[in-house]
């Protein structure tokens, strides 16, 4: 345990110096709450909707946090670290490289449970936001979203054999997911092939239960956990046959 | 004398290719080996498979009379390593990279005078990336250091060192020999292997030409300076 605790409080000051997990994961997400919120107040997210543009973006931002963990600060990270033989070097030590890993992994999930208290905080007190479905619910549908993002970040750095690789698909799997899925701009807002094409991704997918779960909406949750437990299955499987240590 | 690492008829395939053909060597407590050789003939993956890193096709392996694949943990609280142009995190501090080391070990020396020893103890609060390269290899040895080890394995510590660097590192290690610790490295530089190494194996392709006191084989040579009996050695094939 003390070791756990020493590489927790080493690494994480060493995600902490590296400004980007926060940029992307917190002030991004919290910054378009804002954004949202001044422009649209509390009118409806569109014409007839049963709830606000600030209630219906929720779900979405707080994605943002587990997205920019998940598709940045995981593969980059661990990506690095293979790159630079960090991996390699604690199998010359008592303990296993997976602690390293498993100490990121902790960080992270920190991180962006951090990104949607805090984007909550700022939603609640500065627009009355409240959660209309069930906690419960929209909690276990917010870790099943985590877990299932970061099977896909570790798939990224299983499949990439260098840094310059894994940065190039993370970006190329993060920005359009980010821009697509109804995270940043109004999933509501988008044409109908568009919310189509946008649909078979999993993070749309995501942010459908999430949208559900916490707008307490009625929808058929058939297709996005089928998506999200599938992305899971399919990333860890993939990436245990695929990892490699250096 | 007592064996420290034991290798016998080491064997390992990537492939089609023989990375390491039939190896016998024993290193023995108290001494400086040196594992010599081109670039490409096995020195790493001996290292790796040495250490339990990477399987073997045959042969068998004892490290302080223990299986290294076996005894992994119990094993890496008493030696310490340093691979191949391994490097540290982005933005860690040299004393952050020493507390997190020395956190995995159970008994771990006390990192604090180790970096007063090397004259690094006011680059403590500094980022590791702002070390000079010779600054840099002798902060890899103190990581080495950290178990308090009976043996260290150092795979190409010097390569890519001024002069200067090159030297402080080597007075480093002399000390490390006169304290008794058994070293176990690579090298590509003779002067070096000349200075410090008691005895050494030259292998190429896999296999070990050669394995004597580098005084002894000076003296096979025709030569007097490591580097040629070096070169002979390899151009003889046998010696």
């Amino acid at each position: 345990m003390k070791k756990f605790l020493t590489l927790f409080k080493i690494e994480g000051k060493l995600t902490l110096r590296s400004i980007d997990a926060i940029f992307f994961g917190v002030c991004m997400p919290i910054g378009i709450m804002l954004l949202i919120g001044l422009i649209s107040g509390n009118n409806p997210a569109t014409d007839g909707a049963g709830y606000t543009l600030v209630e219906s973006s929720f779900a979405a931002l707080i994605a943002v946090g587990i997205c920019a963990t998940a598709f940045m600060g995981i593969p980059l990270t661990i990506a690095d670290y293979r790159d630079k033989k960090i991996l390699k070097h604690f199998f010359v030590t008592p303990v296993s490289p997976m602690m390293l890993l498993w100490t990121h992994a902790v960080i992270n999930m920190l991180l962006s449970i951090i990104s949607a208290l805090l984007i909550y905080s700022v939603a609640r007190f500065f627009f009355g936001y409240q959660l209309i479905g069930s906690p419960l619910f929209f909690v276990g549908s917010y870790f099943l979203v985590m877990v299932s993002m970061y099977s896909l970040g570790l798939l990224i750095a299983s499949l990439c054999r260098t840094v310059k690789m894994a940065n190039l698909v993370c970006s190329v799997v993060y920005f359009p997911m980010l821009f697509l899925s109804g995270a940043t701009i109004p999933f509501e807002i988008f044409p109908k092939p568009l919310q189509t094409a946008a649909g078979f991704l999993p993070l749309t997918q995501g942010i459908k239960l999430l949208k559900a779960s916490s707008l307490g909406l009625e929808v058929d949750l058939l297709l996005p956990l089928l998506v999200l437990f599938g992305a899971l299955i399919l990333g860890i499987l993939l990436s245990m046959r695929f990892f490699r240590w250096e | 004398m007592e064996t420290c690492i034991e290798v016998k008829n080491l064997t390992k395939r990537y492939g089609n290719r023989l990375a390491v053909n039939n190896l016998n060597l024993s290193v023995k407590k108290g001494e400086v080996f040196g594992l010599l050789g081109p670039n490409g003939a096995g020195k790493s993956t001996t290292i790796d498979c040495i250490l339990g890193l990477k399987s073997f096709d045959s042969g068998s392996v004892s490290v302080l009379g223990v299986n290294p694949v076996k005894a992994r943990k119990h094993l890496f609280e008493r030696i310490g390593v340093q691979l191949q142009s391994s490097s540290f995190q982005g933005n860690i501090r040299v004393g952050e990279i020493c507390q997190e080391m020395a956190a995995l070990y159970q008994k771990p020396a006390d990192y604090r005078s180790l970096l007063a020893q090397f004259k690094l103890d006011h680059y403590s609060r500094q980022p590791v990336t702002k070390l000079s390269g010779g600054e840099k290899q002798k902060l890899s040895i103190l990581l080495a250091l950290l178990p308090q080890p009976e043996v260290i394995f150092l795979d190409e510590l010097t390569t890519g060192l001024d002069t200067e660097a090159r030297r402080s590192v080597w007075q480093v290690l002399i000390d490390l020999k006169d304290k008794g610790l058994t070293i176990f490295l690579t090298s590509h530089y003779m002067d070096e292997v000349e200075a410090l190494c008691n005895r050494v194996c030259i292998i190429n392709q896999g296999h070990a030409i050669v394995t004597d006191t580098v005084s002894r084989l000076i003296q096979n040579s025709p030569h007097q300076r490591l580097e040629e009996a070096y070169l002979w050695v390899m151009q003889e094939g046998v010696a």
